[in-house]
């Protein structure tokens, strides 16, 4: 048998173990509150539960208002992945623990929080200085009886960056104000110019646009009602909006005008870096994602048009806890950060269009340009973009997931399934994902 | 299932390590296993191509790391590590708050491996060569327990550890892994060929109570199965993301979930992001080269020895 | 099974020296006692504390998990549970889906885990020789699976990309045509087990070593002394040898292969990675269920998936054992 020696070295190694695990037990907190939020006399403590895109924390504003504030300390999260940060937020709101005073909500979550979570998120009617917002924005976030769940941060109007170089080469005009009239007021008009693009450009394999997705997508978020109606029916199916939306983005797939890359998936990024296609649909804030994956090579070649119609994909709320115990401070926060000033410093430093119309209407806003983009105006191209966005936007529960199944079908027909089979497949995927 | 062939050596001189005092069933031991052969040169080529093969994307990894975020995106991406390893290293630990997280992570990877092991080791042996009633059934059962999806418990655990008050602690992550049903059945597989039943016997017939004959004689034999088991749990537990991400947070996190702080923004900084993979997977490389020496037959005799 | 030998451990009284020197009655029954209680007793002790924690934070998710199974319910309302007893199970086995995700799971499962073992079982044979460097191969082998999840996906999406892929790239060089490793249903198989293959091989090919080194020297001795050549060795004395384990890894890979999720989110990444491609080309059952519980917040009709799959491998294993059974009686 092991000498006493060996034996009293694993006791003391099991003893350490055991002795390290009751010290991590031992040091379990309190579980009881619902937020992680604290008030102790004068000293407030803020918790903040954000995702990716918000530009809260990158800004400095949150340095900025601590200082503006003593006694108030601000714990800001972000977690990368919305879809991953929104599964826990759902798992602790079912739970109604181990929540943040402060949590972000994506418009895609909107309107599922609104119709269902509406009792754990604090009322910002009444809170004072937040009638400066787009009408539609703040409505996304309003429950049926008037509760407004949260204050809207940005907005992700559209337009269509295109490549100069490869326009000249096809014989079509470069100038952006020329550009945008092509196609201004349809977007039959803009899958037109593709068709010229690809019988006149000369200079190797580059496609028109490089999804039918993306332009099906900026085509269904520029009506007021898209996948479901106000009564928060199912309606995908019988709206001429997605029909002719869907129809359009086929013919652009099967007429060979599309690189069959699907925005922000692999190989979309080397599309950029090479060149592969000479337009992108793009929401404001997909601006920086080209800038940078074209990299310093492209500079100068992309531009930035009016989009055929205003339509908005994307932007984000900030809502409040309601049993929250620092809920009036936190609301402070929050109108604050959504404040004009705060949203047009945010846009001037990242890009992010402001969904304050008082921001918007900034003259300091409006003259932002970009020189990535041959110097274009972007306030002023989003500014008046945002404007056109439709004054109503029906959000559904499940307008992500069913985003998301229509943009595969698009590939199928892209990959050359015929086009009446591939809505039939999406049709029979979005009932089963939504029953 | 195959312990049958191991008497025919109980009278086996001990030929390898003739300088070892051989006594005993422990003579057993001292047998240096397997290892008759010296490696061939092709030996050695097909191992390094796996080698290759294994660490090229690590070592793209910091390739990446070490560039800037407009050259990884480029076509053909680089293949030579460019100027920025330290300085992106820097930022992804400040960026991500990863001194905290190193520490967490490392208690709670060590204390799961740890407790994995043991209990694995004590389990295995009692699966493997002890007889009692239901013994097969309870196997079954611990095989049972793997085959159901772990994903779906993420929601009733995550209730359960607030009714507990463990929420953004560390024993929420560590308790529900304490033992592993892998390692059970790994150790009493290993245990049923490698260790010998007449050394248990041996044990018993000295007086030895059941403790002791694992302490003694099972913990010896089971080293190298030991090391394995530490290793690939610990590997396990320090990657483990989607639990801890629900139940921690940034201000307790474990190492991937203080990563995912790194893809924040629109665009994501590629090169930042793989800095921090690279720093998440640097304890784990030292973790192996540590008990990597551990697989090595030989062990046991000294481990007997000492 | 050696019940030769267990009976024997489980040991009528040992003759052997008591420690109780000074002969005491009593003292030398308590030691009887002691000795039957310990016996008896030890081998429930030793494999309670696995149960134990299982119970108390496994069991009640699984008991959940069922409960759940037979309602109609969203994770974001979770205490809104509609009773529709099996209408669940009902409807996913008449999903065109799961039956296709079953077809996948077990092709991918077929392509990935056999070439796995085998490679795995080479070079465990290789890293058992006596060489320069060991811990330096025994290290590397083990590095994929340490790899992180985002690194392996950046890696991989740049191998097998369409139009830049590096695998595309060398087809191109030999004049073959560039293959659609995602769209199409066989490549992207292929490219999803070729992941598997990467990730897993070291991590079963340390198992094959540790089991390896506990193979006496001697068996083989014998063996060279009756001539065989190290490939005979090497099937008649280190294969059987660690016969048990090999059982273990493939119990364990075809548990693995029905969970299989992670790679094929990976290969996917993004909406494709969770439907498994815009075809369901290569969703797995594992993936489903992600899909339905992390996606569509479906959480009855993920628990459904979830059961479907945990029969499936009971059946599996069942059909097995009767399978074993019906041939050893035949022989």
């Amino acid at each position: 048998m092991g000498t006493l020696g060996s034996m009293r070295r694993k006791a003391v190694a099991t003893a350490a173990a055991v002795g390290a695990l009751s010290l991590v037990v031992g040091c379990g907190g309190d579980g009881d509150s619902v937020t992680g939020g604290s008030k102790d006399g004068d000293k407030v403590t803020i918790t903040m539960g954000l995702f990716g895109v918000m530009g809260i924390k990158e800004t400095g504003l949150l340095e900025e208002y601590e200082k503006n504030n003593p006694g108030v300390t601000i714990k800001a999260e972000i977690a990368g992945d919305e879809q991953t940060y929104y599964t826990a937020l759902q798992t602790k709101l079912a739970a109604g623990k181990g929540l943040k005073d402060i949590q972000g909500i994506e418009i895609g979550r909107a309107k599922e929080i609104t119709e269902t979570r509406a009792d754990m998120f604090a009322d910002f009617a009444k809170v004072e200085g937040t009638d400066h917002f787009l009408p539609w924005k703040q409505s996304q976030i309003t429950t049926k009886d008037g509760k407004v769940l949260g204050l809207g941060t940005d907005i992700g109007p559209m337009a269509v960056c295109y490549r100069k170089d490869y326009f000249e080469k096809a014989g079509l005009p470069t100038d952006r104000e020329e550009v945008g009239k092509l196609w201004a007021g349809d977007w039959k008009k803009y899958v037109e110019v593709g068709r010229t693009f690809k019988k006149d450009f000369k200079g190797g394999d580059v496609s028109y646009t490089d999804s039918a997705s993306g332009l099906f997508n900026a085509m269904v978020y520029g009506y007021p009602e898209q996948y479901y109606n106000e009564q928060g029916d199912l309606i995908y199916d019988k709206n001429p909006a997605v029909k002719e939306a869907w129809q359009l983005a086929s013919d652009a797939a099967e007429e060979d005008l599309t690189a069959k890359l699907r925005q922000f998936q692999p190989g979309w990024d080397p599309g950029l870096s090479n060149g592969t296609f000479a337009t992108a649909v793009c929401p404001a804030w997909m601006l920086s994602h080209i800038s940078e994956k074209a990299g310093e090579v492209n500079k100068g070649k992309w531009d930035v048009a009016r989009a055929p119609k205003g339509a908005n994909w994307g932007g984000s709320f900030l809502g409040v806890i309601e049993d929250s115990p620092v809920k009036e401070e936190a609301q402070k926060l929050v109108a604050w950060l959504t404040a004009p000033e705060q949203q047009a410093r945010i846009f001037k430093d990242l890009g992010n269009i402001p969904s304050s119309q008082k921001a918007l209407e900034d003259p300091s806003v409006k003259a932002v340009k970009n020189d990535y983009f041959s110097g274009a105006p972007l306030g002023e191209i989003f500014g008046a973009a945002a404007q056109e966005i439709p004054d109503k936007q029906v959000l559904g529960r499940k307008d992500g997931t069913i985003k998301d199944t229509f943009s595969q079908g698009l590939a199928l027909v892209e990959q050359g399934t015929p086009r009446d089979e591939a809505w039939k497949t999406t049709s029979e995927r979005i009932q089963k994902a939504v029953g | 299932m195959t312990t049958q062939s191991l008497p025919a050596r109980t009278d086996a001189p001990a030929r390898t390590e003739p300088e070892k005092p051989a006594r005993g069933g422990r003579r057993l031991l001292r047998e240096r296993a397997g290892r008759t052969h010296h490696a061939g040169p092709l030996a050695y080529i097909l191992l390094v191509i796996m080698a290759v093969l294994s660490i090229f994307p690590l070592y793209w990894t910091m390739v990446a790391a070490s560039t800037d975020n407009t050259r990884v995106s480029q076509t053909p991406p680089p293949f030579l590590p460019g100027p920025n390893l330290f300085s992106n290293l820097a930022r992804a630990w400040d960026e991500a708050a990863m001194g905290k997280a190193m520490i967490n992570s490392t208690i709670v990877a060590g204390v799961i491996a740890l407790s994995t092991v043991f209990f694995a080791t004590l389990a295995g042996f009692a699966f493997a060569k002890l007889r009692f009633k239901g013994r097969n059934v309870l196997l079954m059962l611990v095989i049972g327990t793997m085959m159901v999806p772990p994903q779906l418990g993420v929601v009733p655990l995550f209730m359960m550890m607030s009714e507990l008050g463990w929420s953004q602690q560390l024993p929420a992550v560590i308790f529900p892994t304490l033992v592993s049903a892998v390692g059970v059945f790994f150790m009493r597989q290993y245990l049923s060929e490698a260790l010998p039943d007449e050394l248990v016997e041996a044990g018993r017939v000295d007086g030895a109570h059941s403790l002791r004959i694992f302490w003694s004689i099972v913990l010896p034999v089971a080293r190298p199965a030991m090391a394995v088991i530490f290793m690939i749990t610990f590997v396990h537990a320090w990657n483990d993301f989607f639990w801890p991400f629900v139940v921690l947070d940034m201000t307790n996190p474990t190492v991937p979930v203080a990563l995912t702080q790194l893809s924040a923004g629109y665009v994501r900084d590629q090169s930042l992001i793989m800095a921090g993979a690279l720093l998440g997977t640097l304890p784990l490389l030292a973790m192996f080269i540590v008990f990597g020496r551990q697989i090595v037959s030989g062990i046991m005799a000294g481990a007997v020895k000492g | 099974m050696a019940t030769s030998t267990t009976k024997a451990l489980a040991g009528e009284e040992p003759p052997g020296p008591s420690r109780a020197g000074d002969g005491k009655e009593t003292s030398r029954r308590r030691g009887a006692w002691l000795h039957r209680l310990d016996v008896k007793g030890a081998p429930y002790a030793f494999v309670a504390p696995f149960f134990v924690v299982f119970a108390a934070f496994s069991f009640y998710p699984l008991v959940y998990t069922s409960w759940i199974s037979l309602h109609d319910v969203e994770l974001a309302t979770l205490d809104i549970m509609e009773w529709v007893a099996f209408d669940n199970y009902v409807e996913l086995w008449g999903d065109s889906r799961f039956w296709n995700a079953l077809q996948n799971t077990i092709t991918i499962g077929i392509i990935s885990t056999v070439p796995q073992l085998l490679m795995a079982l080479g070079i465990a044979h290789l890293l058992n020789y006596r060489m320069r460097a060991s811990l330096f191969f025994r290290v590397a082998s083990l590095v994929p699976y340490a790899t992180s999840v985002g690194a392996a996906a950046l890696v991989f999406t740049m191998i097998f990309e369409r139009d830049f892929g590096m695998i595309n790239w060398g087809l191109g060089l030999v004049g073959v045509d560039p293959v659609n490793w995602e769209a199409d249903k066989w490549p992207a198989q292929v490219a999803i087990s070729t992941i598997v293959i990467w990730r897993w091989t070291g991590y079963n090919a340390l198992l094959y070593l540790a089991a390896m080194q506990a193979i006496p020297a001697d068996r083989y001795e014998a063996a060279s002394l009756d001539g065989a050549s190290r490939w005979q060795q090497f099937r008649h004395v280190t294969v059987p040898g660690i016969r048990s384990t090999i059982v273990f890894t493939i119990v364990l890979s075809t548990i693995g292969a029905t969970q299989l999720f992670g790679e094929p989110l990976i290969f996917g990444q993004g909406p494709n990675g969770v439907t498994g491609g815009a075809n369901n080309q290569y969703q797995t059952l594992g993936l489903l269920l992600y899909e339905e519980g992390w996606k569509n917040y479906q959480m009855g009709r993920s628990a459904t998936v979830a059961w479907a799959m945990f029969m499936l491998l009971v059946l599996a294993f069942v059909a097995q054992r009767l399978i074993k059974r019906l041939r050893s009686r035949t022989s």
